[in-house]
């Protein structure tokens, strides 16, 4: 259905896209995931022509949409996006959000269009709310009045740019289970998004973008869990595992505290194992290690293994033989026994480290 | 704690301290002038018409006096009355009008200043051919067979109001424009709502004698000779006195008659013959009721509301056109118009309304009001770019993209979704615009329109007091306001969607 040949995006200072050639099929429901800054909005954005691209040709149903004489609009109601901030229009309200674009570009019938915007509002589960005004719902509420909003327009792919990305923790599921709902009815939809484990049911292809292109192109089951390339396979393993390295004794502890919460969201671990993955930094790396070593170098890795509900801790440092137990500080010892079920210490050469404590941390 | 005792002790020192020296002031009234010779003691302060002759032979013949000019005479008998001036140097016959008038709380010095001659103004540039010879000729047959003599006699020995009957050119061949001030009784005043003295029976009979039609067009003494000089009159009959200064720019005709030149002083004796309500009846019959000079109040109301309304609609369509022009972001365009914009917003409105009036639109000939209804559409129209382009800047950029990706085009993405959010910024600021519009208008008397504010200034002339036309004027505005005001409010709901009911949501929606 949409297929690009050679699309490049040039900026004054960067590259998103150099080379990417791709074809879209009807059905595919793709997710895009890959590290920040490697183009994913960006193809999404020069797909439906939101930026224009500097190389290269979309053809859309077989015609070129890059063509200047080409008018865009003509593509663009074939093709809904999503937007990360939602952009509603604030001047109306619920119904007429939904209602606008079919009457004024489709020209549908007032009565038509109220009545299939009061039906797709109570598809995405938003009945009653047809006459408030879109700064009174809550940023999840937009979101799946955006989704009806696009679904108005009946378009054939749908685009969504991180759907969920500014949306309250609390609040991803609703948008989320909207958008597998979309999927299961067949619709063709591209979803750039940094949630691997939505990432990973709601798609029958995933795209990990990567170098300015499509670095992967596969099943789930083959990025997810045997990724062939190697940028893939880190990137993967950087979402699984945790890692949080301090080499300097500026070391942020906020900045670290924060990456820890990232980590335990994106992979939805429970807040339990949450809060002792937060003890167990604070203890050992914060009061012990960065207090009894002389410049400390540590690196803490953690992983959270779904299936048994556990997480394995693993810290490394440097420095003399320093086991936690034989430390003065008693206190932050009982409190790491006291969460961890095992604590073990061991010498050790990886690296240029020489201690390592092993331990896990269960439900 | 201590600074801000400190404070307020200071606060209350400046207080007392300009309490005293305003006590003082009021306190400290001279002694009455009697005499002209008075002038030279110190402190003392003499008012003027502005630019009349006195003015400067005062300065001359007083060096340490202080002379203020006065644009309105009748506000510098008051401040005489008041004790603000000590004297009012200005004509025998209008000084004693004014106390026939009732002005109360001065006299007239016997003695004379000295004596002014009443010339008629001639534009150096009027169309007429051999007019100075003309108008020369006619004077001098006026004179020869005692027209003139006889006219004085009447108009300002006599006081007669009445106008007498005097025919009009049957075929005119020229168009005689005469620029008059119609507040200058007895020369040149409204009676009756219609123009009335001597300069105006002078212009009819010289009309009549010349075979031309008359057409009279109404200045402030700050703007009728710019007037004569620009060609917009052929020449000025409005109790204009002769001066060498005004000469070297301006031609004037043989001298028609000499005015006796005296100063008004305050009366110490003098006691307000009526009780307070009674004045203020008395004041208000004058100011609206006699000759009907409410007709006045409205003729210039509707002159306003022309100038005001046309201004804002031909002001919101240019300031909307040169917006979309601009919207894209075309260079030459934005450059081009925020010259414009830079021009008209850069100088005083009154400046523009002059420039426009007597030097860009004179070869076109239009009226006055059109003029100020050009001048103030700039000026409005300016504003309204300006606003706009603040109100469109503040909606979200992806409102726009939200709506490309529907499938809006460009054009219609701005109609049906940013236009209609930017709304909400630009309606307040359209208010305060419509509001400051209207007050903005008062300036249109100096290309010579008779708004309110000009007719408030001819009525003030008649009825020697400031109190009620001012109020007048003031209370008129205010309406006027508030009209234009409720109007936009009306109107608001339309193109604000959220200020719609819900109610006419609910119809809006569902088509019922």
């Amino acid at each position: 259905m949409i297929e690009l040949i050679h699309l490049e995006k040039k900026y004054e200072n960067a590259t998103p896209l150099k080379d990417v050639n791709v074809t879209i099929n009807e059905g595919d429901v793709i997710s895009v995931i890959g590290p920040s800054g490697t183009g994913k909005s960006t193809l999404l954005r020069c797909i439906n022509m939101l930026e224009r691209p500097t190389g290269g040709q979309i053809l859309f149903k077989g015609t070129d949409i890059t063509d200047p004489k080409y008018d865009v609009t003509e593509a663009r109601r074939h093709m809904g996006m999503v937007f990360q901030s939602f952009n509603l229009f604030n001047h109306l309200t619920v119904v007429e959000n939904v209602m606008q674009a079919p009457m004024d570009i489709l020209r549908v019938p007032k009565s038509e269009a109220h009545d299939n915007a009061v039906e797709l509002l109570k598809r995405v589960g938003l009945s009653g709310r047809e006459y408030q005004y879109p700064d009174m719902l809550s940023g999840g509420q937009k979101q799946r009045v955006a989704i009806a909003r696009t679904l108005a327009m009946n378009p054939e792919v749908i685009l969504l740019d991180e759907p969920t990305s500014a949306l309250d923790p609390t609040m991803v599921w609703e948008v989320q289970s909207v958008v597998m709902d979309l999927a299961e009815s067949g619709k063709t939809m591209m979803i750039v998004t940094h949630e691997m484990n939505f990432a990973k049911a709601v798609a029958n292809r995933v795209f990990y973008m990567d170098q300015g292109g499509i670095y992967e192109d596969g099943t789930p089951e083959q990025i997810f869990d045997n990724p062939q390339r190697e940028l893939t396979r880190q990137f993967i393993r950087g979402h699984k595992v945790l890692e949080i390295s301090m080499d300097d004794a500026e070391f942020n502890y906020i900045e670290a505290s924060a990456e820890i919460d990232r980590y335990c969201t994106r992979n939805e671990v429970p807040s339990r194992i949450k809060y002792c993955m937060h003890l167990v930094f604070e203890e050992l790396v914060e009061q012990m290690l960065a207090v009894e070593i002389k410049e400390p170098r540590v690196l803490f890795t953690a992983e959270y293994i779904a299936d048994e509900n556990k997480a394995d801790i693993v810290v490394l440092y440097n420095g003399e033989h320093f086991d936690p137990a034989d430390s003065s500080n008693e206190l932050s010892y009982k409190v790491l026994r006291s969460v961890t079920g095992d604590l073990r210490h061991s010498a050790t050469t990886e690296g240029e480290y020489t201690n390592r404590i092993d331990c896990i941390i269960s439900d | 704690m201590k600074n801000k005792k400190i404070i307020t002790l200071l606060i209350l020192l400046v207080t007392a301290l300009g309490l005293c020296v305003l006590g003082g002031c009021r306190a400290d009234k001279k002694e009455a002038i009697s005499s002209f010779s008075q002038f030279t003691e110190p402190g003392v302060k003499v008012g003027v018409g502005i630019n009349c002759p006195e003015e400067k032979s005062l300065q001359e013949d007083y060096p340490e006096l202080e002379v203020i000019g006065y644009y309105d005479t009748k506000l510098g008998y008051k401040d005489v009355a008041e004790g603000r001036i000590d004297a009012f140097v200005y004509s025998r016959r209008q000084l004693e009008l004014a106390i026939e008038e009732g002005t109360t709380g001065v006299r007239i010095l016997d003695e004379n200043y000295m004596s002014n001659s009443v010339a008629v103004g001639i534009s150096p540039v009027t169309e007429i051919p051999n007019f100075t010879e003309r108008l020369n000729t006619f004077i001098a047959e006026i004179k020869a067979d005692d027209t003139i003599d006889e006219m004085l006699d009447r108009w300002v020995v006599r006081g007669d109001e009445e106008m007498p009957d005097i025919p009009e050119a049957e075929n005119p061949k020229i168009h005689l424009t005469v620029a008059t001030a119609g507040t200058e009784p007895p020369y040149t005043y409204y009676r009756n709502n219609e123009l009335n003295g001597f300069d105006i029976e002078l212009a009819k009979r010289f009309a009549y004698w010349m075979d031309a039609d008359l057409e009279f067009k109404i200045y402030d003494y700050g703007g009728i000779i710019a007037a004569a000089l620009s060609g917009d009159v052929d020449c000025i009959m409005a109790d204009l006195y002769y001066s060498e200064e005004r000469a070297e720019s301006l031609p004037f005709s043989d001298m028609l008659f000499d005015i006796d030149v005296t100063a008004l002083v305050r009366d110490e004796n003098a006691k307000s013959a009526l009780g307070f309500w009674e004045s203020v009846k008395n004041s208000f019959e004058k100011t609206f009721v006699r000759e009907s000079r409410w007709k006045m109040f409205v003729s210039g109301i509707g002159t306003t509301l022309l100038v005001t309304f046309m201004s804002i609609i031909f002001g919101t369509l240019l300031g909307f056109i040169l917006f979309m022009i601009c919207r894209n972001g075309n260079p030459w365009a934005n450059a081009i118009t925020k010259f414009c914009v830079w021009l008209v917003q850069g100088m005083p409105a009154v400046v523009l309304l002059m420039i426009l009036y007597y030097i860009i639109m004179l070869p076109l000939n239009f009226s006055a009001t059109s003029v100020a209804i050009i001048g103030f559409m700039l000026i409005f129209g300016a504003g309204i770019y300006c606003d706009l382009t603040t109100a469109v800047g503040a909606v979200d950029s992806g409102q726009l993209e939200a709506a490309y990706a529907l499938g809006y085009t460009n054009l219609k993405a701005f109609f049906k979704i940013v236009l209609p959010q930017a709304m909400p910024h630009f309606m307040p600021v359209y208010k305060g615009e419509i509001t400051g519009l209207i007050k903005a208008t008062a300036i249109v008397g100096y290309i010579a329109v008779q708004d309110i504010t000009k007719m408030g200034d001819i009525v003030r002339s008649r009825t020697y007091e400031a109190f009620f036309p001012l109020i007048a004027v003031a209370i008129i505005y205010f309406i006027l306001a508030a009209l234009l005001i409720a109007i936009v409010n009306r109107i608001e709901p339309r193109i604000d969607p959220r200020k719609r009911s819900p109610e006419l949501i609910k119809k809006e929606v569902e088509g019922k």
